[in-house]
């Protein structure tokens, strides 16, 4: 890597050669990982209702998704005559930008991120909010009422439940009073039990769960899955879509649920610490382990309705993780 | 306090619902990769077929066409003839029409030499509708009985 480093340093000076080689790692990482998760997903589901899932195209199924993507890539990509062409190209792009650059932010190691910020936090929270930008921008475009239904779905859905998002993150940056995700593996700063430290969890789980719940509806995930609800809009915001468009989409979706669950790893779980295993490792492994739950219930919760979901985040997520956020402050306030 | 306690049950609810799922996960999964694994059809009844007793090497059929008479769909088309200096027929021709056949049974039971049985295939095939008639004659061959290698 560090060879590789210098020799682009020498043709593009040194902030150029770590943009382009940070990209290229990245998206060869995501791309593999996006491929994996679908994988992983189709077997979950299958196991839950005792099915096998894939199992034809390589060991178990493994290439499977490989072989999916080759579809997709000799795939038509169809405009609709009626939209809005250029807003229509861009969106598939667009969507896939912050989740790149929410990605680079996550630690995964002690001093390993592909972009450093003190204030890493509040850039992430800005960023995973663009990604609706874009979705609704397809919906918008494609001009397609099922397509502009789901763009608006995404919109209140996502709005919602920044919110409880936010506020229960908040709530362990008040403990680990930083916002620097590379500080939240400090150890010390941990609560501890009998001189072991333990992760926030421990201390935050109401936290926890309603971290859970809300970055699977910021990821459009069923049981929040109402913009793309099949059964009603087809397939939503990217009804429109076909080819490799369609598929990045689904690109961003499952990326920006493994830089969520490594978000919620980061905050919760300990991030990239733990015994034995290099750093790098611990924290996927955390994240699968996220993942793993939001694909659970994924295919155990029936879809929401879309006032029932409204009314879920804000009389009961929203209150309940201000109150949690209060509660937290009033204790740290005592205990100090 | 009302509010409360149905956020609580909701919940106790949603944790019911992803331990089932969870408990189905981790059992055996039912399906069968078909071309390779194929189920056990030994107790199942496909498409009726006439006996091969190990005695004769060959079936019984007489051509009594008792089961023809008592088939509810009509079936069946039975020709038969008489060996030299025998007393029982031969069956000559035994068609039976699959895709008027609902597997009643009733010729297995009507059968005065036991000749019918259910046999046990289940993956019958044809792309047009005169191939679903079935010859039953067919595995046999030549008849022993006609040609006179048995009395």
């Amino acid at each position: 890597m560090s060879v590789l480093h210098h020799l682009l340093a020498a043709v593009l000076g040194d902030f150029l050669a770590s943009l382009v080689l940070g990209v290229v790692f990245l998206m060869g990482f995501l791309t593999f990982n996006v491929l994996f998760l679908i994988w992983l997903e189709r077997k979950v589901a299958g196991h839950i209702q005792r099915r096998l899932g894939p199992m034809e195209v390589g060991p178990h199924g493994a290439l499977q998704t490989v072989a999916d993507m080759l579809k997709l890539l000799s795939k038509e990509l169809f405009t609709p005559v009626a939209a809005d062409r250029y807003t229509y190209l861009l969106a598939p792009i667009l969507v896939f930008m912050p989740t790149l650059c929410v990605a680079s932010l996550i630690p995964v190691g002690d001093a390993a991120a592909f972009a450093e910020m003190p204030y890493g936090l509040i850039v992430i929270t800005a960023l995973s909010g663009l990604t609706v930008i874009s979705i609704f921008m397809a919906g918008w475009s494609s001009n397609n009422k099922y397509a502009v239904l789901g763009g608006l779905r995404s919109v209140a859905q996502v709005v919602a439940y920044e919110i409880p998002v936010l506020l229960s993150a908040l709530s362990v940056v008040l403990i680990a009073q930083t916002l620097d995700l590379q500080r939240f593996g400090d150890t010390r700063s941990w609560p501890h039990l009998f001189g072991l430290p333990l992760p926030y969890v421990v201390v935050e789980p109401v936290a926890a769960v309603i971290f859970l719940i809300g970055i699977t509806a910021e990821t459009n995930r069923a049981p929040f899955d109402i913009p793309e609800a099949e059964s009603e809009l087809v397939g939503g915001f990217h009804t429109e879509y076909s080819g490799m468009r369609f598929a990045m989409f689904f690109f961003a979706e499952y990326t920006n649920m493994m830089v969520l669950g490594a978000l919620g790893a980061t905050l919760f779980l300990g991030g990239w610490k733990g015994p034995l295993l290099p750093g790098w490792l611990w924290i996927m492994l955390k994240a699968y382990a996220v993942i793993v739950v939001m694909m659970w219930a994924r295919w155990t919760f029936p879809r929401l309705r879309f006032d029932q979901l409204m009314s879920f985040a804000w009389k009961l997520l929203i209150p309940l993780a201000l109150a949690n956020l209060v509660v937290t402050a009033l204790v740290l306030g005592a205990i100090a | 306090m009302n509010a409360v306690l149905r956020v609580v049950r909701g919940l106790q609810s949603l944790l019911v619902g992803l331990g089932i799922t969870g408990r189905e996960s981790l059992r055996r999964a039912v399906t069968l990769q078909y071309p390779r694994e194929r189920p056990d059809a030994t107790h199942w009844g496909g498409p009726i077929e006439l006996v091969t007793f190990p005695a004769t090497g060959t079936h019984d059929c007489i051509a009594c066409n008792a089961c023809a008479r008592i088939c509810p769909s009509d079936c069946f088309e039975i020709e038969g003839k008489r060996p030299e200096g025998a007393r029982k027929m031969r069956a000559t021709k035994f068609f039976l029409d699959f895709s008027t056949c609902s597997l009643c049974g009733l010729c297995i039971d009507v059968c005065p030499t036991d000749t019918l049985q259910y046999s046990r295939r289940y993956d019958d095939a044809a792309f047009h509708r005169v191939q679903t008639v079935n010859d039953l004659l067919a595995p046999f061959g030549e008849d022993p009985y006609l040609m006179g290698k048995l009395q």
